[in-house]
């Protein structure tokens, strides 16, 4: 009984409990809203029956109750008082069915918004990548290299906007060399620390083994300083989106950034704010993919 | 002409601001083939003077000659065992022995180093455990690991820093009884240079034993020992001569210490 009744189950049966009271908003389709709650349940006990892990079963079952308890309040507010405003705060199931019918633009978003991100964040990765390795590795280079950084790392890749904007020929251009350049940054400063702190152990062991420069570079170095380069490729990451929907937000005509910016134009707040909710779906997907790739090539730490 | 040669050799440690002389004016000619084991208490400068040797480090004073001519860096006819294991973390065991073996067999094919590598990796015991990361296996293993690696290299000379210090009794012998095994194996012998704490184990192995004292890393003395090949544990360590020797070693090795509790022997 006790693990029947627990409070994500207790949060659900309440979210449910609220439909039977009547609506104060008009053209309110419940549905979507009674379905959303109704997926997450059958998620959460699909885990609690497989249960393959008990301390992961729990957790999904706290943020599921932690996803009921907003829905609830979410839904007393709009739905049924109508106490926020109408225009400034939709209903769940407003948001949720725009959400289904704007997904062929939002996809079309997301595609235009990767297209930008990926080539400046790729581009960003190869270039600093080798770069930093062949430079923390010469002990002269990194010593001349080092203040640089210290100097042009800090500043905000945001302030280049408008004079990227300036220089390059197209918006496209501009927006990937301004991402570029806001993951370049983590990435090369990491990476050069990284080599530098390798222990001086593995580079002893290296060495008696004669390993040619390449080697040292390629087999030795660079999987040693991995850990450092990973966190560095995470906030850049981190990076690249915000500069991203930056960008797009100033001077794009089409992706995910530009559709928030250009909805709330015309203060079309359902769009803005579902807009918001798939930007944060995707970013959860991409860090998602992201932790999977590292936690595979640092399969070896322990 | 002696196989390796070091001539009043110091080294000094460059710290922040000041020097620090880890060793001092150390000569000492070993000869091919020659397997010689070196002991003394911790901080003596063996490790450093192993450094000097696999080419890691150069002498501030003094010369080191390989076969007649000054060290000039590592190179792959010396196979180093490290006294921390110095396995690469993101390789398995197998990849560890593999990686070293494409150093020095570049003509060999894939198959063929493999073979090798399985073939080591047995040898010292580690058969089932060949595909573990090195932070998946205890620290005895890994030094297992880092020992059939610098064999299966199969180097003219081997330098090893307290090899099996992590092993127990059991393995110990094995692998002790394996080092001699690749050290003569019928034709020629290697030259093994084997830093130690243990004295029982630099008298059976070796024919030369030298002793370190610290402050600064000098030698005390060299000692040869001539007892025949193949020698037997059992009766060896039941002989006078090897209670003598081992006696004169201990002493020499604790004669600070007999200084310092008083009395003039020591008993372990
Ligand atoms: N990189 C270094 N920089 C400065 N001093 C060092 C360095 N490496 C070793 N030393 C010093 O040199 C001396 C000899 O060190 P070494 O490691 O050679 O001793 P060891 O005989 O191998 O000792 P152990 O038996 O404990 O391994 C020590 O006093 C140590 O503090
Ligand atoms: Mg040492």
């Amino acid at each position: 009984m006790r693990r029947i009744l627990n409070l994500t189950n207790v949060l659900f049966l309440a979210t449910l409990i609220l439909e039977l009271f009547p609506s104060k908003r008009d053209g309110i389709n419940a549905w979507y809203y009674i379905g959303l709650v109704l997926l997450l349940e059958i998620f959460y006990i699909l885990n609690v029956i497989l249960k393959k892990d008990e301390e992961k079963t729990q957790t999904i079952g706290d943020v599921t109750a932690i996803v009921y308890g907003v829905l609830i309040i979410w839904e007393i507010f709009t739905t049924k008082t109508d106490l926020a405003d109408k225009l400034l705060f939709p209903s769940p199931s407003s948001i949720l069915s725009l959400l289904i019918s704007e997904l062929p633009e939002l996809l079309k978003g997301t595609v235009s918004s990767f297209q930008l991100l990926l080539t400046g964040y790729i581009l960003a990765l190869a270039l600093a990548i080798p770069l930093a390795l062949v430079i923390g590795w010469r002990k002269r280079l990194y010593k001349a290299i080092n203040p640089l950084t210290k100097v042009f790392g800090p500043i905000p890749p945001i302030v280049y906007i408008p004079y990227a904007i300036a220089i390059l020929p197209t918006f496209k251009a501009a927006s990937i060399f301004i991402i570029f350049i806001g993951a370049f940054w983590p990435v090369f400063i990491n990476t050069l620390n990284g080599v530098f702190n390798v222990d001086r152990r593995i580079i002893d062991s290296a060495k008696a083994l004669s390993v040619s420069e390449g080697s040292m570079l390629f087999q030795v170095i660079l999987p040693a300083t991995l850990p450092s380069i990973i966190s560095g490729a995470t906030i850049g990451l981190v990076m690249s989106f915000i500069l991203l929907t930056a960008a797009e937000m100033i001077g794009a005509t089409s992706g995910l950034g530009w559709y928030v910016k250009y909805f709330s134009d015309f203060a079309d707040y359902p769009r803005v704010i579902v807009g918001i909710i798939f930007i944060g779906v995707v970013v959860t997907g991409v860090t998602f993919l992201f932790d999977k790739i590292e936690r595979y090539l640092l399969r070896w730490r322990k | 002409m002696s196989k390796i040669c070091l001539q009043n050799v110091s080294l000094k440690y460059q710290e922040q601001n000041s020097s620090f002389c880890a060793i001092k004016d150390i000569s000492v000619s070993i000869n091919e083939g020659e397997f010689v084991s070196i002991i003394g208490p911790s901080g003596c400068g063996k490790s450093t003077l192993l450094s000097l040797l696999t080419g890691l480090n150069f002498p501030t004073d003094g010369y080191i000659l390989l076969d007649g001519k000054q060290i000039q860096g590592t190179g792959t006819e010396r196979g180093v065992v490290f006294q921390h294991y110095s396995l690469f973390p993101w390789m398995s065991a197998r990849k560890n022995l593999i990686f070293g073996l494409k150093q020095v067999y570049k003509s060999k094919g894939r198959k063929e180093i493999e073979e090798i590598a399985d073939k080591y990796l047995d040898l010292v015991g580690l058969g089932d455990f060949k595909n573990k990361y090195p932070s998946q296996l205890s620290g005895g293993m890994q030094q297992r690991v880092a020992i059939a690696r610098a064999f299966a290299m199969n180097p003219g000379i081997l330098l090893m820093d307290e090899p099996f210090g992590a092993i127990d009794a059991k393995n110990r012998v094995i692998l002790q009884e394996l080092l001699l095994n690749l050290w003569d194996n019928g034709n020629e012998r290697k030259t093994v240079i084997l830093v130690t704490h243990d004295i029982d184990e630099a008298i059976l192995l070796s024919d030369k034993i030298i002793v370190m004292s610290a402050g600064p890393g000098t030698i005390k003395k060299q000692i040869n020992v001539e007892f025949k090949r193949p020698r037997d544990r059992t009766s060896l360590i039941r002989s006078e001569e090897y209670t003598n020797l081992r006696n004169k070693l201990v002493g020499l090795f604790y004669d600070d210490l007999i200084e310092k509790i008083g009395g003039d022997e020591v008993v372990l």
